[in-house]
């Protein structure tokens, strides 16, 4: 369950990048925040995870008020949400194995819960065979979706994938998606910001469109995304 | 919890080893910054020790005339050791100072013979005065000038050794002074020095502790690898410090020895090294570790 009441950004000194933002997503939902580049659909993921604080208005993430939540809480609450990005981020030194299990080591996850669910977790994104290649090794749907593997493998209740099929080609934007869909079939709330019409309108779930930092449309069953 | 170390100094040790060139070039900064702190150390204890053998030579006489008593002279004695900076007096007799020269002079039959001529003892009394400061002479000197016995006392040789004695002082607290200046900012340049050396390692891994943070990892488990790669580094550099030092001193103990045999600078060290050793090991580690601490601040914000 996530809300945003009356939210509002501004980046000093007066460049306001979302206002007015009322949004209710609630378990299980796939929303996609569309909108062109600027309209403020990756400061409200960074909201989520506390990467930004909000100028004004209130934010609650699992039932967490972020405005009242202590820096050293903020780690734990990032363990509640699996985060997938347009860069990948992934760690070129280590291997897709030991991308996913550095997530987990670094949340103190004892050796036998690692080698129990990173190549459970590479199996459900379809890397099982490349565990021991270095991201360089790997093609950018395969990236993605090491990617995706990492962001998934604390259980996440919420997924943030901001652009995530940004830097593919359309065959592995769309195998990206299936993932995203699948995941949230299995019981992941699951939010995805994109400027990318095809994905938006395959997709064909809830739409929430941004424009100028205002929600300017929210179509709740078989969205568009409509320019 | 003890996972969790075992964690933190096993990421820490590893990031040590595998930043190669970063490593050797920061731990090579904090090994001579370390040498520098001992040889500021060496060069402190030198310099006073110098001072302190010069000062030892230097001491103020009292002659007396001839017709002074020793009653007199023993008041005078006794209202200089009255004097707070007086360290010590000591009172030589004329017969004394007769014996002394005789002694001194026993190879040199001329100097016997015509001692033997006189009749009477040609040398006067004189009080050897010492003080606790080398500054506190002229008050000395002022003082016995001012003394009720003066038409007794002859001269006083402060005034002939007035030069050196100055000399001597200015020189021990203008070592003291720009010593401890010099050491202040050379201890500074080195700090500087490491900490934007472990601040490149640490930027070199910028992108890690970017996601590290994305996927949730705490503060500590951020940090904690950082400041034990700094420990790491003092640590390597203190025992390459003191590895490199201990011989050299031993070498330059002998030189220094020649010129002024009551310093024993190798002896210094090895008589204190139960100090020197934990010290010098115990900064390199904080400087390291403060280091680090510094440097990775700004990539915590969360």
């Amino acid at each position: 369950m996530i809300k945003f009441i009356n939210v509002k950004k501004v980046y000093p000194p007066h460049n306001v990048v979302l206002s007015e933002i009322d949004l209710e997503i609630k378990p299980g939902e796939f929303v996609s925040l569309v909108g062109m580049s600027g309209a403020g659909k990756s400061t409200m993921l960074k909201i989520l995870t506390r990467e930004e604080r909000p100028t004004f208005g209130k934010i609650e993430v699992e039932g967490i008020d972020l405005a009242t939540i202590k820096d050293r809480e903020v780690p734990y609450l990032r363990r509640k949400i699996g985060t997938v990005y347009q860069d990948f981020k992934l760690l070129s030194k280590k291997t897709a194995y030991e991308n996913v299990a550095f997530a987990m080591e670094v949340s103190d996850s004892p050796l036998e819960e690692i080698e129990r669910d990173v190549p459970q977790v590479l199996a459900i994104v379809g890397l099982a065979d490349k565990k021991d290649s270095f991201p360089d090794q790997l093609s950018g749907g395969e990236k993605q979706r090491l990617a995706i593997a990492r962001a998934m493998i604390h259980r996440p209740k919420i997924l943030l994938a901001d652009e995530p099929t940004g830097n593919l080609d359309l065959v592995n934007s769309y195998d990206v998606v299936k993932l995203l869909m699948k995941i949230n079939e299995l019981g992941t709330t699951v939010i995805l910001a994109s400027h990318d019409t095809n994905i938006v309108n395959t997709i064909g779930r809830r739409v929430v469109s941004l424009d100028k930092g205002k929600i300017v449309r929210d179509q709740s069953h078989n969205g568009r995304y409509v320019i | 919890m003890a996972m969790n170390l075992k964690h933190i100094v096993g990421t820490g040790w590893t990031n040590f080893r595998r930043n190669g060139y970063l490593s050797f070039g920061a731990t090579g900064i904090m090994a001579l910054a370390l040498i520098l702190f001992l040889s500021l150390l060496s060069f402190q204890f030198l310099t006073s020790q110098v001072v302190a053998t010069l000062q030892d030579k230097i001491d103020i006489s009292a002659y007396f005339t001839q017709d002074a008593t020793e009653d007199q002279v023993l008041k005078v004695k006794s209202d200089l050791q009255a004097l707070p900076e007086v360290a010590s007096v000591n009172y030589i007799s004329r017969d004394q100072a007769l014996a002394d020269f005789k002694a001194r002079h026993a190879q040199d039959q001329l100097i016997q013979d015509s001692l033997a001529q006189l009749d009477t003892n040609p040398l006067t009394a004189s009080l050897n005065i010492k003080s606790k400061d080398s500054s506190q002479y002229a008050a000395i000197a002022q003082f016995l000038n001012d003394s009720k016995f003066k038409s007794v006392i002859d001269k006083v040789s402060f005034y002939e050794n007035k030069d050196v004695i100055s000399r001597v002082q200015s020189l021990s607290t203008g070592v003291k002074t720009w010593g401890l200046a010099v050491a202040l900012v050379l201890a500074l340049i080195a700090v500087l020095v490491t900490f934007n050396t472990v601040r490149l390692t640490i930027y070199n891994q910028k992108q890690e502790i970017e996601i590290m943070r994305l996927v949730g990892a705490s503060n500590w488990h951020i940090r904690g690898p950082y400041l034990v790669e700094g420990g790491l580094y003092g640590f390597f550099a203190a025992a390459i410090a003191l590895v490199a030092f201990y011989p050299v001193i031993y070498l330059v103990s002998d030189k220094i020895s020649s010129f002024v045999p009551q310093v024993n600078l190798f002896g210094f060290f090895i008589g204190g090294a139960f100090e020197v050793l934990p010290t010098v090991i115990l900064l390199g580690v904080f400087l390291g570790m403060a280091s680090s601490a510094i440097a990775i601040r700004k990539h915590l914000k969360i």
